[in-house]
């Protein structure tokens, strides 16, 4: 499987690194190795350990298990400074941007101490080096109100300032349009020419295919071999990439009649990381959301939901949603159950029966005191119904499975009889498999009570399984969409991938890049 | 850095204000008599604001200074008292300043190893440092001696020797803070630890270091408080929220990485003088404090006009 023969030195190298996180076992035995000059794609979906294994390798995390060498020299002490010592330089996915510094002083504070100017002369040089990468930034703007391109291009700038002997590059075009694109790798090639060894992390196969010497996929955690660029197709690769040994069941799919009313419409609504989208979701359907991480899939959700700012228009039932604050969505039927359920969807320290009951207090109260009895028998049969499995309404929901908390605020929707649309983001993140199919059979019964869901996933396998249809999001926006009967996993993770032909067509000058 | 000149300006504009008001109303104001004591009153919480405004800087609060200042008094009490003399008095000094490293090094141990949010952690030190001043001196008993609380409010004219030193101090802080590597990555630290860390920054030893600081900043103030009560009072300190106050007046951040050690000088200056100048009126000290209150509030939404504006421009609803 892999190359013979190394034909320059190895910058890095990773040897059987595996790592957890509580009971998810992130990287399992993983084996990664990059040489001077060459490009080294590391590609593998959402939640693959990707990230895991850069953030080890830049000593940001430490590996339960492996070693980690750095220019021939072992990592021994697991911090970022170490790593960087050895010669490793990281761009993140999410930025290493002080942002409430000037641009000049966040690229003086990422070059060693050997190679900064003194403190005096700062904005002069930072101006050189920014003409130096080709970087039309201004030096003393702060850095917070730099366009999302922008600080991506930025953090690949201080990345290189590092003079490194291998540069990891996190997914560094999620914010680019095609232009900038075609200049990053530019100043990559570059870089590989003068004999950096660069591993370069991305979900987009055809950019990353057109720069790389050779790939690696991973896949839950675990390396499924490394290729020469050349002799790996896309479809070749994706077949690595998904793929999985458990088989999850689906709740039945009723047909859906041909001009079902349209319960949720969206016009031209955009915010700062997406847009403008226009969708719409009929009466008995689920409709998936689809993309890799960050390419504004939450923001839309949460726009919808009034929980973040956003122009445009969207309306439920043929009203105008009110979407200046939660109340609003919330009064016209649309629930958000939120991805970030400890921090807000649930309240961990409440009972299963608060958290259940919140929202319908009024109803279950008489005189303003609520009645115990009433709210017990309320959710007594939705546990039951939704199978959440506990000791008692009366524990902590944070004592829960991670699955049954899931199911705890699925009950809320349930109690409200004047649900609309259900916004969820990422149901089942970090349910087991039995589990699953209870939150799946849940959102179905809701739809086929005639509600309208949204559901936003990044396990392709899931929206292929539970959605009517499903639209692919890259850049913020819309970028393809597939209906019922072309729905399955592979035809997602090509969507995702942009392998299909007139994805990338899809201009995107969004973003700001024009800023 | 323009709108950091903004504390500044507002101070002093108001520092000037009030002192000609008093004088206008009141001819002692400006005698200067008034005035040396009014800079030496000023002493503890100017020391300790500025120790204060390291920990703001690293986006944290020290509320223990105020326990840890009395701390300093009490134990003077029992190190520096009037029959001891000489070199002997220097071990006694180091005493005060140990104590401050020591509840520095635990606050810092607190925050950083056991992860505790700062202003619990030094909520636990306090109330440690209060029962254990209290076992010490359970009254104010206890001489301090003079010679040493004369020395420390030695003066030049009506200005004290102590008052140079603290300008010189904050105008060379001030200087590192933003014109040196160091400076900028406390900075750094305060404003985004993630990103620090990941720039290869130690923000766990810049986080002690501010710790440390501010503690040994609380006891050199408790000098000072020393040199004014003269006795080994076990409930003296009471600067803590005010020594917040005059950070944040002074241009800190409650969020972190922003601040100014001039800045806070001349709040901590302010603050003293609304209490110098009240008496002079014959008004009710409780005036003070709601005008203290009303000021800080005041000067937070003028230091963050900018954002706010911004921010309800850029969307209707928070």
């Amino acid at each position: 499987m892999s190359i013979p023969g190394p034909v320059s030195p190895e910058v890095l190298s990773v040897r059987g690194v595996s790592k957890a996180f509580g009971a998810v076992q992130a990287l399992r035995d993983v084996s990664v190795d990059c040489r001077a000059g060459e490009i080294h794609a590391l590609v593998g979906e959402n939640g693959s350990g990707k990230s895991t294994l850069l953030g080890i390798a830049s000593g940001f995390l430490a590996p339960d298990d492996g070693i980690v060498e750095i220019g021939g020299s072992r990592l021994r002490r697991h911090s970022p400074a170490a790593a960087r010592q050895l010669g490793l330089g990281i761009a993140y996915q999410d930025y290493s941007h002080v942002l409430g510094l000037s641009v000049a002083e966040n690229i003086y504070l990422a070059v060693p101490a050997d190679a900064r100017p003194t403190y005096g002369h700062m904005q002069s040089w930072a101006e050189e080096t920014l003409a130096g990468f080709k970087l039309d930034i201004s030096v003393t703007a702060v850095t917070g109100s730099l366009s999302l391109a922008e600080r991506q291009l930025l953090e690949v700038a201080k990345a290189l300032l590092t003079r490194p002997k291998v540069l990891l590059l996190d997914e560094p075009t999620t914010a680019l349009g095609p232009d900038a694109v075609e200049q990053l790798h530019t100043l990559v090639l570059e870089q590989a020419r003068a004999g950096v060894g660069i591993v370069y992390v991305s979900h987009r196969l055809p950019e990353v295919l057109a720069v790389a010497d050779r790939v690696t996929a991973l896949r839950d955690g675990v390396g499924q071999g490394t290729f020469e660029a050349a002799s790996v197709s896309e479809e070749g690769l994706i077949a690595l990439m998904i793929g999985r040994p458990l088989q999850v069941a689906f709740p039945d799919r009723r047909a859906l009649p041909e001009e079902a009313e349209v319960v949720l419409a969206v016009s031209g609504l955009r915010g700062e990381r997406f847009g403008p989208i226009d969708l719409v979701v009929r009466k008995g359907e689920i409709l998936g959301i689809a993309g890799a991480e960050g390419n504004g899939q939450v923001q839309f959700l949460r726009a919808l939901a009034g929980v973040e700012h956003a122009a445009g228009r969207a309306s439920c039932g043929g009203t105008e949603l009110d979407r200046r604050s939660p109340v609003g969505p919330l009064r016209a039927g649309v629930v958000l159950l939120s991805g970030d359920r400890r921090g807000e969807a649930l309240f961990p320290v409440l009972s299963v029966r608060a958290n259940a009951t919140v929202q319908v207090l009024r109803r279950l109260a008489r005189a303003g005191v609520v009645r115990r009895g009433p709210e017990r028998r309320a959710i007594a049969e939705l546990v039951d119904r939704l199978r959440v499995r506990m000791g008692s309404p009366e524990q902590p929901v944070s004592s829960l499975s991670g699955g049954n908390q899931q199911k705890v605020s699925l009950i809320r929707p349930f109690l409200r009889g004047d649900v609309k649309v259900i916004l969820a983001e990422e149901p089942t993140q970090g349910v087991d498999v039995g589990a699953r199919f209870d939150i799946y059979e849940a959102l179905r019964a809701k739809a086929d009570e005639g509600l309208a869901a949204v559901v936003k996933s990044s396990d392709p396998l899931e929206l292929a399984g539970l959605c009517d249809r499903v639209v692919v999001m890259s850049r913020g926006r819309i970028v393809e969409e597939i209906p019922h009967h072309e729905l399955g996993e592979r035809r997602i993770v090509e969507a995702i991938v942009g392998s299909r032909g007139g994805v990338r067509a899809v201009t995107d000058d969004g973003e700001g890049t024009n800023a | 850095m323009k709108r950091g000149w903004l504390p500044l300006a507002l101070m002093t504009t108001l520092i000037v204000a009030l002192g000609a008001y008093a004088e206008a109303r009141q001819s002692v104001f400006l005698s200067q008599q008034n005035l040396n004591a009014l800079l030496l009153e000023a002493m503890p919480l100017v020391l300790v604001s500025m120790g204060q405004a390291c920990a703001l800087l690293v986006g944290g609060f020290d509320i223990s200074v105020a326990a840890l200042m009395t701390m300093c008094v009490v134990t003077a009490s029992f190190t520096m008292t009037p029959t001891t003399s000489g070199f002997a008095l220097v071990p006694g000094a180091f005493a005060l300043v140990a104590v401050g490293l020591a509840t520095g090094v635990f606050n810092a141990f607190l925050i950083r190893v056991l992860r505790l949010p700062s202003i619990v952690a030094t909520l636990g030190s306090l109330s440690v440092l209060e029962g254990a001043s209290l076992l010490l001196r359970a009254y104010p008993t206890g001489p301090i001696n003079s010679d040493v609380t004369g020395a420390l409010t030695t003066s030049v004219g009506f200005l004290p020797v102590a008052f140079i030193g603290v300008v010189a101090l904050a105008v060379f802080a001030d200087g590192w803070l933003y014109r040196t590597r160091t400076g900028l990555a406390l900075r750094a630290v305060g404003l985004d630890a993630t990103s620090s860390r990941r720039l290869g920054m130690s923000t766990g030893r810049t986080v002690l270091l501010a710790f440390v600081v501010c503690s040994v900043m609380a006891s050199i103030a408790g000098f000072y408080l020393a040199a004014e009560v003269q006795v080994g009072s076990p409930i003296i300190g009471n600067q803590a929220l005010e020594s917040i106050a005059a950070a944040v007046l002074g241009g800190a951040s409650l969020a972190g990485g922003k601040g100014s050690f001039f800045g806070t000088m001349l709040a901590a200056f302010f603050l003293t003088e609304i209490d110098n100048v009240l008496p002079l009126f014959q008004q009710p000290t409780e005036y003070a404090d709601m005008t203290i209150g009303v000021l800080i509030l005041l000067a937070l939404v003028l230091y963050q006009a900018p954002e706010l504006i911004a921010r309800f421009r850029a969307a209707p609803v928070a």
